[in-house]
């Protein structure tokens, strides 16, 4: 057990260096300078070259060390260690300035946002995103159980062949249609909801419903075959026969073991409606961190692509770590 | 089963909790303005919603009057002004009663700071060029840029950062035109004349920064010199600013809270109490917003059905067509003329001309990036392509978005004292077929005496180069239809992605190509300077020694009048003659607010709006009274309106 999560946690950063290098040689080809406005001005070449100086944007091998020091808080170790820190500090207030602060793990500046740090940005954006997701997932999970229960009781059926086509529907339908619909009907035509808000219980029920859809759809299948092929098992139908209630057959010995491929499905999936609400946050103009995979990438915003890259793998192997850690609580057989 | 009912319900509990609760009460005015902010650092400022914000929470010495159709400048900060006889010396005089946020008195040092960051390359402004009308300040910029380069190399006389720092500063004391005797004299010295330097003072860039707050993020590096620059002065609870409204709360993406400044010189005056500035990252989602009043002004509108918009509002007004002609002639501006018919949500989209051209780039070099020669260096062959683009059909059957035709490349009547050329006719503007077989006629013509008597064998095939967003390719369809169908040369099309299209600009790579230019300033050396040799953004390589020699004349001319005649025949040679460009149409801005419910929004074509003059009519705050553009410089002022 403890040598699993020691052995999972020690592949964690050789798989973050692979990501990292792999996702800046991609995040470095995107052409155009990063420091320039699309529909201002054109900067003069001296300027250019001056903004991109700073921030070692004129060089790949540098950025790349630079960089990989700075979040992974090699730099601020060593110059803690050297007394860097100090001295810097002392200098400063020696001609009346203040020391700037240094985290420990610095992702950087945003070069898009330039009043704002790499960390501040995911410090605000990724709790919103966490939030949204955790909402998602469960609604997800409490719609998707259910329907995959009531549909498995009796294959077949039009209740079940119902839940099948609403899963299907949930599948294929992408929230970009699903979302603006909800928006006409609970926000503009039954104005129940708000249109494009943040902050209050009411403004996460349609962005929340949106996201669950398609994880509910995939749920309500993987419960409804897990219910139907553990309701024809041999230990169910010595539950019946002993005579258990029908209800606690299902949710007392079919369930338990049914749930099982929904909660292998459930860490990555909570990973990626955590991370991957781009398009939910879009519609419902929600501040959460989804956003900024695209958009840094439009913008060519070095520092927050690697930010929010790494700060999403990272999220994913932990999850897929939970997720085996809670496999043992739930299958005994596995060790 | 009842366990787990329960976990689920205290998770939904906790997740719910921590999503809700941190959200205020709507502020009595919502502005939608764009994008979310890139900066609120003056000397960084870039972006137009950007410098919006800016200008209400920073205020320069001087300030346009954007109610006035002149767009005058007036008083701010400085509360007068003299200039020398030689035009070199501008000598501010700074209100005593000017304070920052905090309390404390703005000085003209922290003027004088502000521009030194304009002038640091460290600091990389985009407008750097502005302050290089300042004597001295290129030689500063160049300089230390150059210190900072050998510091790194190591080559420098400096033994470290602090030390450059500290040698920076005393030069830039000493040699750069900027001082402050007192705290209420701010003196600038030019390096030569410049009649719209006023105008540039109004520029948010040129805003004062506070500099006991900015030392604190701004440091030297011990090693290299050069500011490491630290975001956060620019926020909340950090900020501290000198406009008429303080940023109260600003949290990503999410939106700013703007409240009114308790210090400000001028707060009598205000009367809206708090303003939300909103981020809504999705365009038609800002627009349902507006429609659920949730926003009560947009300030762009960029939503996929803008035309649709568009339609309703033209609509409108061609079902009120008399009252609007009578309501004009009684010199009403737009927005008055809009609150004074019948309420209709169809009435609260605003088309307003901005202060920017749309043009197609012709490439003027002698051979092309590839080394063939250029047919398009002949300014001949330039303007008969320039003949055969039907600009109306562009303009009224593909943008749809009322934006009217362009001619000339300065949209006419943004500035004051300036008029411009006519310039070239196009087949859009002929009436009948025989006009526009002339027009034809005239530009196989001028082909032909480029010696190019037969299109189809054409030289090259003409490319046209755009990015792929925002419609360009309709407009460069119609426009490789016109030449291919009038003049029979091969075009072809090449849409690229944004980041290419300006890497291919930039390296001259086109043949010709989609390009567009907003002024900054209110002089026509806004506009013509990018056409210069050997100015930055001259993507067309154009070069015209008698184009440039004008520019230089007009620079040198004493009388104002003169200088405007100097620059308008350089823009005559520009659109009638050598045609780098061909300017298709001019900008318009859209903007979304009831206009009875509304009032303070400027109609002038140089698009700026002040959002401080603005008032919500019948709340209760303010004066409550219409404010319509007017005309100072009128003798009379229009009489008789209801």
């Amino acid at each position: 057990m403890i040598g699993l999560v020691v052995r999972r946690l020690a592949q964690l950063p050789i798989i973050l260096l692979v990501i990292y290098t792999v996702t800046l040689t991609l995040a470095w080809s995107i052409p155009g300078n990063p420091l320039e406005n699309p529909d201002g001005r054109r900067p003069s070449p001296e300027v250019a070259e001056q903004m991109l100086r700073q921030y070692d944007l004129d060089s790949f091998p540098r950025f790349y060390v630079t960089y990989l020091a700075r979040v992974t808080g090699i730099r601020y170790a060593r110059d803690a260690m050297s007394g860097t820190i100090e001295v810097e500090r002392e200098a400063a207030e020696a001609v009346g300035f203040r020391a700037p602060e240094r985290p420990v793990f610095d992702f950087g500046p945003s070069l898009q946002y330039d009043d704002w740090s790499v960390n501040e940005i995911i410090a605000g954006s990724l709790p919103v995103s966490i939030v949204l997701g955790g909402i998602a997932i469960v609604i997800a999970t409490v719609i998707g159980v259910a329907a995959g229960v009531i549909g498995a009781i009796r294959p077949n059926s039009l209740a079940d062949f119902a839940t099948l086509l609403v899963a299907l529907i949930g599948i294929s339908l992408p929230s970009f249609v699903i979302g603006p619909v909800l928006l006409m009907l609970f926000a503009v035509w039954v104005p129940l909801f708000p249109v494009s808000e943040w902050g209050t219980a009411r403004a996460l029920v349609l962005p929340g419903v949106t996201l669950s859809l398609p994880f509910a759809a995939y749920i309500a299948r993987l419960t409804r075959f897990g219910m139907i092929e553990a309701l024809a098992s041999d230990y169910v139908r010595t539950a019946r026969a002993k005579g258990v209630s029908e209800t606690a057959v299902l949710l007392k010995h079919a369930l338990p073991n049914a749930f099982l491929p929904v909660l292998s499905y459930l860490g990555p999936a909570t990973a990626f409606a955590m991370t991957g609400s781009f398009v939910v946050e879009k519609v419902f103009n929600i501040p959460g961190i989804g956003q900024h995979f695209v958009a840094a990438v439009q913008n060519k915003d070095l520092f927050l692509i690697m930010g929010v890259v790494l700060v999403f793998a990272t999220m994913l192997v932990v999850f897929n770590l939970a997720v085996d850690l809670l496999y043992r609580f739930v299958d005994p057989r596995i060790s | 089963m009842l366990r787990a009912l329960v976990v689920i319900a205290i998770l939904t509990a906790c997740l719910v909790a921590i999503g809700s609760g941190t959200s205020s009460p709507r502020a009595d005015l919502v502005v939608y303005n764009g994008q979310e902010p890139t900066t609120l650092d003056p000397q960084r400022l870039s972006w137009i919603p950007d410098m919006r914000i800016a200008r209400i929470v920073y205020e320069p010495l001087v300030q346009h009057d954007v109610l006035d159709w002149d767009a005058p400048v007036r008083p701010a900060t400085a509360k007068s002004w003299t200039v020398s006889d030689d035009g070199l010396t501008y000598t501010f005089t700074i209100r005593e009663d000017a304070r920052w946020s905090n309390g404390e008195r703005v000085t003209s040092e922290h003027f004088r700071y502000a521009w030194r960051r304009g002038m640091l390359p460290d600091i990389a402004s985009d407008y750097a060029a502005m302050f290089r009308y300042v004597r001295g300040a290129d030689d500063f910029y160049e300089w230390r840029a150059e210190q900072l380069a050998s510091l790194e190399r190591g080559e420098s006389t400096f033994a470290d950062g602090l030390e450059l720092w500290a040698a920076t500063v005393e030069r830039f004391d000493n040699r750069v035109g900027l001082s402050a005797p007192d705290e209420a004299t701010f003196i600038v010295e030019l390096k030569e004349p410049l009649p719209y330097f006023l105008d540039l003072c109004a520029f948010a860039v040129f805003s004062p920064v506070y500099p006991p707050l900015v030392e604190q993020y701004e440091t030297p590096d011990l090693r290299t010199g050069r500011l490491n620059r630290r975001p956060g002065w620019t926020r909340p609870p950090a900020i501290v600013s000198n406009g008429a409204y303080v940023v109260a709360d600003w949290k990503f993406k999410r939106g700013l809270r703007l409240e009114q400044n308790p210090h400000h010189w001028n707060r009598d005056a205000l009367n809206v109490r708090t303003i939300d500035v909103p981020s809504i990252g999705d365009p038609s989602a800002a627009v349902l917003a507006f429609r659920t009043g949730a926003v009560d002004l947009m300030t762009d509108v960029s939503a996929p059905y803008r035309g649709e918009i568009v339609r309703d509002k033209l609509a409108y007004h061609a079902e009120h067509a008399g009252e609007i002609e009578r309501l004009r002639a009684l010199g009403h501006d737009p927005y008055a003329i809009d609150a004074a018919l019948p309420s209709d949500p169809r009435s609260r989209a605003h088309i307003i001309p901005a202060f920017g051209t749309y043009f197609w780039n012709f490439n003027c070099s002698a051979t092309l990036t590839d080394g063939r020669p250029n047919p398009f260096a002949d300014p001949r062959v330039r303007r008969a392509f320039a003949l055969v683009i039907d600009k109306r059909s562009i303009a009224d059957l593909v943008r749809r978005l009322g934006e009217p035709t362009a001619d000339v490349l300065i949209p006419p009547g943004s500035i004051a004292g300036y008029s411009g050329p006519k310039g070239l006719p196009n087949i859009g503007d002929a009436e009948t077929d025989a006009e526009r077989e002339a027009i034809i006629g005239r530009a196989l013509t001028l082909l032909t005496e480029a010696g190019y008597p037969d299109p189809s064998a054409f030289p090259v095939t003409v490319e046209l180069v755009f990015n792929k967003d925002a419609g360009h390719d309709l407009i460069a369809q119609v426009i490789a239809k016109n030449w291919q169908e009038h003049l029979g040369v091969p075009v072809s099309l090449a849409q690229k992605e944004l980041k290419v299209y300006r890497e291919d600009l930039k390296n001259h790579a086109f043949i010709t190509s989609r390009a567009g230019w907003f002024g900054d300033y209110a002089d026509p050396t806004t506009f013509l300077d990018i056409m210069r040799t050997g100015d930055g953004n001259n993507d067309r390589r154009f070069s015209s020694s008698r184009y440039d020699e004008l520019l230089d004349r007009a620079r040198t001319a004493a009388d104002a009048d003169e200088r405007m005649a100097i620059l308008a025949e350089a823009e005559r040679l520009l659109v009638e003659e050598e045609l780098p460009m061909v300017p298709i149409f001019h900008y318009v801005s859209m903007y979304m607010f009831d206009p009875q419910r509304l009032t303070g929004m400027s109609a002038h074509p140089r698009a700026k709006q002040n959002l401080f003059l603005l008032d919500l009519l019948g709340d209760g705050v303010g004066d409550d009274r219409p404010r319509p553009m007017t005309r100072a410089s009128a003798q009379v002022a229009p009489e008789g309106s209801p």
